[in-house]
């Protein structure tokens, strides 16, 4: 077998040693602090697959719009008259500006602000300021001048997905077991699920994957995150009304848990859940039973955080937290972070929902700014060059993983291609293998497609 | 109250609570919120509008009991949170005070911040508007209602009520 970074090997090789039998998984340093590797995932992991944009009740009315991006392009979303959702670049076919300035609204057209084309919310131009005075050759006249359409846009129970490439496989193979825990969050409510209003914007500096793997680790919790546990403690044995996690979700070990990759590069962790009462939703537990079956309802009640990669994450706990990443540069990342509630909630769940978000997820929470202070201490770690290359985070729970489904894949029908599962104190790591196989895939696909013959 | 005790009043209890956030006097911080105080940093919808209801959208940060804010006070203190290790130097300034109110008993003032601090050889600033809603209490003045307009909610990696 090759040591890994190896400059004789291809990349993505190079950066990514996977030998399960060998209990290998060994990934780079450099894979969070070069460059150069920060290039290729925005051009080959980004740029050319399915990524999240946003939730279509982000945009509720006809006419109402949103910016946003895929990697470093930005795009933008318009509910057109008739309530159907277009997705454009962000980019005038005149002179390149940004026919849209803002981050959302409500409007009929986009005015362009340099020279004044018009695009109605469909991306047609309607205008083209003083066209019949232009002189125009007729390479003009046949040119197109809508606002570029996205190669493919799709939509997931309201979750909204584009790629600029139009060779990718349609959205639902794309998701693939990734779609069950979507349906989950989905059906909690049979009016579907709504991002409740009022956002948060942060950026941290460090490189986007921090937060891709933090999502799905329960083995920093304990350390990153004492003065909150202590918090939720305080308040349980003081009988506070103002419950959120509780802690013996985190620190009994002997609660069952279990983790899954999936293809394409999703993952997902699941804790059950000690004291699911503490949960707006368990005030629905009866006819959420009645609607979906225990099994699904009691799955909706657990801790369960998961990845659908590359750019969208959920934290279900307490309440649910939606995170879109925005890899800014290979050491600076924004952070969209959205509360996200079953539609027509009682006034009191949802009231304990949102405050439940503040308190734990927001970055002005109790917890979240921990983890964003954690990722920024590693980019400062990962300067130090001169310590081994290959970092040691990628290997708790490493024998207890299998191939496929196990029994509580099989349980709840889903299929993922590993599974690991047992004491919560195992705090797998494996759950990360998954997006680093896509990740290379990707990249290694990426490259091959830009060698010319 | 005439307005203009309103206002000496009022500031005198701003600048109060500025200095004691920068000199770390938490529990004397704390001290100068009502047990049922409202505090308040709305989030934003868009560029142009924040959220106008803490139960219905989610805020920035809200409570409407002190013991929340002691919650929060106890984790700086506690040396177990990375995120205030070490704290940020901070410097609070207050200015532009005006009297909405000048009640006997209730006085509502509208105000500007800016806090500027230094975390880790880097300087950087919040700043916004304040709304205040003090309440008598015997001869004593304190904080009801307190809400936070954070005009640069682009957040870098953290925001807490020590920088605002
Ligand atoms: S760049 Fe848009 S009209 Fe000229
Ligand atoms: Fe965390």
């Amino acid at each position: 077998m090759n040591a890994i970074h190896d400059s004789a090997l291809p990349v993505p090789e190079r950066y990514l040693r996977d030998d399960p039998a060998a209990g290998v998984f060994d990934v780079h340093r450099d894979v969070y602090r070069d460059p150069a590797l920060f290039e290729l995932e925005m051009r080959h992991v980004f740029e050319r697959h399915w990524v999240f944009l946003a939730h279509e009740t982000q945009l509720p009315k006809p006419l109402d719009y949103l910016a946003t991006w895929i990697g470093r392009q930005p795009v933008l979303l318009h509910r057109d008259d008739k309530g159907k959702i277009g997705a454009f670049l962000n980019v005038c076919p005149h002179k390149g500006a940004a026919v849209c300035q803002s981050e959302s609204g409500n409007r009929k057209f986009h005015v362009c602000p340099y020279h004044g084309w018009t695009f109605d919310a469909r991306g047609n131009c309607v205008l083209v300021k003083d066209r019949a005075q232009g002189a125009y050759p007729a390479h003009f006249e046949q040119a197109d001048t809508r606002l570029p359409p996205l190669a493919r846009f799709g939509n997931y129970r309201g979750f909204l997905f584009g790629s600029l490439n139009p060779d990718v496989p349609p959205l639902e193979e794309h998701l693939a077991g990734i779609s069950a825990f979507l349906d989950m969050i989905v059906d909690q409510s049979e009016h579907g699920t709504e991002v409740i209003p009022g956002r948060s914007y942060y950026t941290y500096d460090a490189n986007w994957k921090m937060q891709l793997e933090n999502c799905l680790d329960a083995y920093h919790l304990t350390s990153t995150h004492p003065s909150f546990i202590n918090i939720a403690a305080s308040r349980a044995s003081g009988g506070s009304s103002f419950r959120n996690i509780d802690i013996a979700d985190f620190v009994d070990p002997a609660i069952p848990s279990g983790s899954y990759t999936f293809a394409n590069g999703h993952g997902a962790i699941w804790i059950h859940t000690a004291n699911p009462e503490v949960r707006p939703l368990y005030r629905q537990y009866d006819a959420l039973k009645a609607r979906v079956g225990q099994q699904r309802a009691d799955m909706m009640l657990k801790t369960i955080n998961f990845t659908v990669f590359p750019n969208l994450q959920f934290s279900c706990n307490a309440c649910i937290q939606m995170r879109v990443m925005r890899p800014l540069a290979v050491d600076r990342t924004e952070m969209r972070s959205y509360c996200i509630g079953p539609k027509g909630e009682p006034a009191d769940q949802r009231k304990l929902r949102i405050h439940q978000f503040e308190d734990f997820f927001n970055p002005t929470g109790l917890a979240t700014p921990d983890d964003s202070r954690v990722y920024e201490s590693v980019q400062m770690g990962l300067r130090a060059r001169s310590a081994p290359a290959v970092g040691l985070g990628h290997l708790r729970g490493l024998r207890q993983v299998i191939q496929g489904p196990d029994e509580f894949a099989r349980e709840i029908g889903i299929t993922p291609l590993t599974s690991s599962s047992g004491r919560s104190d195992v705090q797998d790591e494996t759950v990360f293998h998954g997006s680093y196989r896509e990740w290379a895939r990707r990249i290694k696909a990426g490259l091959a497609s830009e060698v010319t013959p | 109250m005439s307005p203009e005790q309103a206002l000496a009043t009022g500031s005198a209890l701003l600048y109060r609570q500025a200095r004691l956030l920068d000199e770390r006097r938490w529990q004397d911080w704390l001290d100068l919120f009502t047990e049922d105080c409202e505090y308040w940093v709305p989030a934003w919808l868009s560029e142009q509008r924040q959220t106008e209801d803490p139960n219905t959208q989610v805020s920035l940060i809200y409570y409407d009991l002190r013991s929340r804010l002691a919650d929060r006070v106890w984790r700086v203190q506690s040396g177990t949170s990375v995120a205030s290790d070490p704290m940020p130097r901070t410097c609070h300034a207050i200015t532009n005070i005006q009297v909405d109110e000048a009640g006997d008993d209730a006085i509502r003032l509208f105000a500007v911040f800016r806090v500027d601090y230094h975390w880790r050889a880097q300087s950087q600033a919040y700043f916004g508007h304040y709304q205040h809603t003090l309440r008598r209490d015997g001869t004593d003045w304190r904080i009801a209602r307190q809400k936070i307009s954070v005009l640069n909610d682009y957040i870098p990696t953290l925001l807490d009520f020590y920088l605002v």
